[in-house]
């Protein structure tokens, strides 16, 4: 049905017409609004459309290739295979319930309804190249919209934060289109002339060896885990996300995170599965040091969204922690993670969002005893937290479930070091609960003006709530995606 | 019968330049003067269009074949497209920018002299025709430096100019014939012959040849530590000009260090390259510091382009011919870039906004055009895909990268993480201006009216920059063909 339709260059299409439209036609607040989302649903259309045809094999499929610079091999190249569809779908879902969330902004609400299809159009890219170049490109393009959105409509210490959000991960996409260059130049000797194909790249990557190898690996892998981000590399990310507006963080987390993740597993591992083996553990033990560096940061915090922020770090930690154990089973739980987390986090920052405008603080000590005054609000939070923490029967428990499982049989018994985080997990999270939505009324703060969720809040939480749900108690819908790909990775051909 | 058709180019910008005193008596408006200089350049543009497109290249030379003074080859030609666009959308700018000053023929016909002066140092094929060029393009810039001699900033800058082109002038004349009195010749092929034949490489005087030659040219060029007057000059500078001194002269400088070390010096290649390599690391990591702590506009402008003057260097030290496709597409490509900024800035100024970056408050809402034209021209400074600054910095830099996969060459691979530290750090205050606009409120929202003629000349600018960008294949294809056709020798 879809043989002759260039869907994938349509899903950038479709935004970034889009984006301009917007920006062009969106006179006052309301046009703009429905414009963004109109464009966005037309986008998640076609994405479920793709998703209803697409085979559950491994084979890269909706291909898309033509020459674009002959000088130097490079092509637009575009693919999906079922790691990058899960990564699709969840990008077109979650800017959709973004553009949706922020129906109320009406400070400069065409730029910030454009700059949030144009990361759109970004992050789709990063999902769906199969260049190199191609690859990189969108890489970076994503930063310049996250950059304006923290810098325009952020909180008050946005200057600051969106700078240091903007060359921080500058620098490691650099150090990795360093790492780009290296193996686009080492790969040309086979290949016999210039290719930034990653897809050919691949087949000639096992003649790459030595220290080269090992060089070329880790410059790529720093870009990806700084984008993710792991301890040490994690210090733009707290103070993006405290900024950031609501929308914002809910696409910086729930979207841009996962672009290290995807890259690690669709380029570190797959191109260079020998070298990943022989850095298995110390992978792990970046992974376990977020885990638990990122449950204890989350105890100390006061501040709800810097908590949440924290605990993507935690949770992204697992996520690497998957990847580590290089067992079919730890890696596609891995993805599964990517895309559970990119469920609950979003529901996470959109409820701190909802504090902030509610309550006018996201302090925990000067909430409490929120939940008779805003109901809804307050069972959304209890929800998120409960799949955040891994409950089971909700879509984190699985994906933890199974990293762990992965990790004992990689790792044996040192999977106790995670696992007693997520005990921390837990703790935080019925803490901080039981600090802001329970016990004694707050006195602090004014508790008579407040206004329960608004209709464009509740819809897109109620969604991603559905899909939490849904998946937690029948992953197989995702799974049966990811599994395929996952299975046919070059790297179980190595190791 | 000598066949001068390689010079024709130069020879209608000279006549028009000649004609623009008589225009003056007629109409006395800078608007008429402009137009017919535009004519003159568009002309000059078109030929050298014809040449490329019709495969004429290389013409005849002049001055016969071992003693050839001027080639018109396809490296000539493209830089002559680039001085002459960068001569284009800096008359467009100065046709209002002007309007109220004295002299305006000779501001005129010194831009396109300067223009012709630029256009000979790439043809050239001897040191002197290219010391004719360089005085010729010097001496035009040295007088419109000082075109508002009223102007106390304008007259220090102009004064300090002149004194350092002179010196710069006269060390690489020095240089000049040190290499004349070891080698015999003053032809660049020559030169290299006679320097491969030469029994044990360097001596003394060779060496202070090539140290006094990467002075007078770095100068030029505003190497580090030849950079200080750069920054005084372009600030005092009417700013159109400071745009022409950045996107025009700058890149003959360039052109300088291809010709005399690429061309004429490479059998010394082993004893100049790690030296020139630092000087590349010095340059562009002081220019970007430096960069960081300014708050005029032109200054901060013209230390990017001392750092990016030090990307483009990368190439003399690589070396290869990709690595000066690179450089050369670096040139094109920036000559826009900074040449558009620079634009801006001047039609700032005129509109009487004030020149320090924090002037900029709040232009997004006073002139959204602008504001997004300078956004896009600073983030392709910084060398944000898909503009075209990305793909010329790719090139560049990897060229280095593909060097040092030869093992004696491994150093070179600093040069491209270097490179791209570098653009990282020169993003943020790039990202600042940005900021300003578009962040920050400014004093008013009073919406800011353009001249015509400045809005398209920074048009030009931002579609060339976006352009490239989207389809650079046909700019790196005639950039590879420019490098062949320098240096056919290397790989």
């Amino acid at each position: 049905m879809l043989d002759n339709i260039p869907i994938l260059s349509l899903l950038l299409v479709f935004p970034l017409i889009g984006a301009f439209a917007t920006l062009m036609l969106g006179r006052n607040p309301k046009a703009a609004r429905y414009i963004a989302l109109a464009f966005s649903a037309i986008t998640l259309a076609l994405t479920v459309l793709m998703l209803f045809n697409f085979q559950l094999s491994s084979a890269m499929q909706f291909e898309e290739k033509y020459t674009w610079i002959s000088q130097l091999g490079i092509s637009y190249h575009l693919g999906v295979d079922g790691i990058s569809i899960s990564m699709v779908f969840l990008s077109s879902l979650l800017v959709f319930l973004a553009i949706l969330f922020s129906w109320d902004v009406e400070e400069r609400t065409k730029e910030y309804m454009g700059l949030m299809l144009m990361l759109e159009v970004g992050v789709l890219g990063v999902f769906m190249s199969l260049d190199y170049f191609l690859f990189y490109i969108f890489w970076e393009v994503v930063l310049i919209p996250m950059y304006f959105l923290i810098a325009i409509w952020g909180g008050p210490n946005r200057a600051y934060a969106s700078i240091k959000f903007f060359i921080y991960t500058h620098v490691a996409s650099l150090i990795m289109l360093l790492g780009i260059f290296a193996l686009v130049f080492t790969a040309s000797g086979p290949l016999g002339g210039l290719n930034f194909d990653m897809l050919d790249i691949m087949t000639v990557s096992g003649s790459i060896t030595g220290l080269l190898s090992t060089a070329i690996f880790f410059a790529l892998f720093f870009g990806f885990i700084v984008k993710m981000p792991m301890v040490p590399f994690h210090t733009w990310l707290p103070d993006a996300h405290v900024q950031a507006p609501t929308a914002g963080s809910v696409l910086l987390a729930g979207l841009l995170l996962k672009m290290g993740s995807y890259g690690i597993i669709r380029i570190c591992v797959e191109t260079f599965p020998g070298v990943t083996a022989e850095y298995q553990v110390l992978i792990a033990a970046i992974g376990v040091l977020s885990i638990v560096y990122g449950a204890f940061a989350c105890l100390a915090q006061t501040d709800l969204k810097k908590m949440v922020a924290y605990s993507s770090i935690s949770h992204m930690g697992i996520v690497l922690l998957g990847i580590s154990t290089l067992t079919e089973l730890g890696l596609a739980a891995a993805v599964f993670q990517m895309f559970a987390h990119g469920l609950i986090t979003a529901v996470l920052f959109m409820t701190c969002g909802m504090f902030q405008h509610k309550a006018g603080t996201r302090e925990i000590p000067l909430l409490g005893g929120l939940a008779p005054k805003l109901p809804i609000l307050s069972t959304v939070m209890m929800i998120g937290f409960m799949a955040s923490l891994g409950l089971p029967g909700l879509v984190g428990f699985l994906a933890e479930f199974s990293v762990f499982t992965a990790t004992y049989d990689a790792f044996g018994t040192w999977v106790m070091i995670p696992i007693i985080s997520v005990a921390i997990t837990a703790a935080y999270y019925l803490w901080a609960m039981q600090r802001s939505i329970f016990g004694n009324l707050t006195t602090k703060i004014d508790t008579e003006h407040l206004h329960d969720s608004y209709w464009f809040e509740t819809v897109p939480l109620a969604v991603l709530i559905g899909f939490i749900a849904l998946f937690g108690i029948y992953p197989k819908l995702i799974m049966d995606l990811i599994v395929p790909s996952i299975s046919a990775l070059s790297l179980f051909g190595v190791i | 019968m000598i066949d001068y058709s390689a010079l024709y180019p130069e020879i209608i910008l000279i006549v028009f330049a000649a004609l623009l005193p008589a225009v003056h008596l007629i109409a006395r408006s800078s608007r008429a003067l402009a137009g017919v200089s535009l004519v003159g350049i568009g002309a000059t543009i078109g030929l050298e269009l014809y040449f490329i497109l019709n495969n004429m290249l290389p013409l005849a030379d002049i001055g016969g074949p071992s003693t050839g003074l001027l080639r018109l080859d396809i490296f000539a030609a493209l830089f002559a497209l680039v001085f002459l666009s960068v001569a284009f959308f800096v008359v467009l700018t100065s046709a209002r920018y002007v309007e109220k000053d004295r002299h305006q023929a000779e501001y005129y016909a010194l831009i396109m002299l300067g223009t012709a002066g630029m256009m000979i140092t790439a043809s050239a094929l001897d040191l002197i025709t290219l010391f004719v060029g360089l005085e010729l393009a010097s001496i035009s810039t040295f007088a419109l430096v000082a075109f508002r001699k009223k102007d106390k900033r304008g007259a220090e800058a102009a004064t300090k100019y002149l004194i350092i082109g002179g010196l710069s002038s006269a060390l690489s004349l020095y240089g000049i014939s040190l290499i004349y009195g070891i080698t015999g010749t003053t032809n660049l092929e020559g030169i290299n012959a006679a320097l491969a034949a030469l029994p044990s490489g360097l001596d003394a005087g060779t060496l202070l040849a090539i140290g006094l030659l990467i002075a007078g040219f770095g100068f030029k060029v505003a190497i580090v530590p030849f950079h200080m007057w750069a920054p005084d000059v372009y600030e005092g500078a009417p700013t159109p000009i400071s745009g022409l001194l950045a996107a025009g002269s700058k890149k003959m400088g360039m052109v300088l260090l291809f010709k005399v070390f690429l061309v004429a010096l490479i059998a010394l290649k082993a004893d100049w390259q790690v030296l020139v390599g630092v000087l590349a690391i010095l340059t562009m990591t002081v220019g970007n510091v430096v960069a960081l702590q300014q708050t005029n506009m032109k200054r901060m402008l013209a230390y990017s382009s001392i750092a990016q003057a030090g990307y483009m260097i990368i190439a003399i030290a690589v070396a290869t011919q990709y690595a000066v496709t690179g450089s050369i597409f670096h040139i094109a490509t920036h000559a826009f870039m900074k040449g558009g900024a620079f634009m801006i800035v001047a039609a700032m100024t005129y509109v009487a906004l004030g020149e320090n970056v924090s002037d900029y408050k709040g232009l997004a809402k006073r002139a959204p055009f602008i504001a997004f034209s300078l956004t896009i021209l600073l983030f392709a400074l910084a060398g944000i895909p898909p503009l075209s600054g990305f793909f010329s910095k790719l090139v560049l830099f990897s060229s280095a990268v593909d060097a040092a996969q030869i093992a004696s060459q491994n150093w070179m691979i600093w040069l491209a993480v270097a490179g791209v530290l570098n653009s990282a750090l020169s993003l943020y205050y790039y990202v600042r201006v940005i900021r300003y606009m578009y962040v920050e409120k400014g004093p008013t929202e009073e919406k800011i009216k353009l001249p015509l003629s400045m809005t398209v000349a920074i048009a030009i600018c931002v579609g060339a920059t976006i352009l490239i960008g989207l389809w650079p294949d046909p700019v790196i294809n005639i950039c590879s063909e420019a490098a062949k056709a320098l240096l056919p020798g290397l790989t």
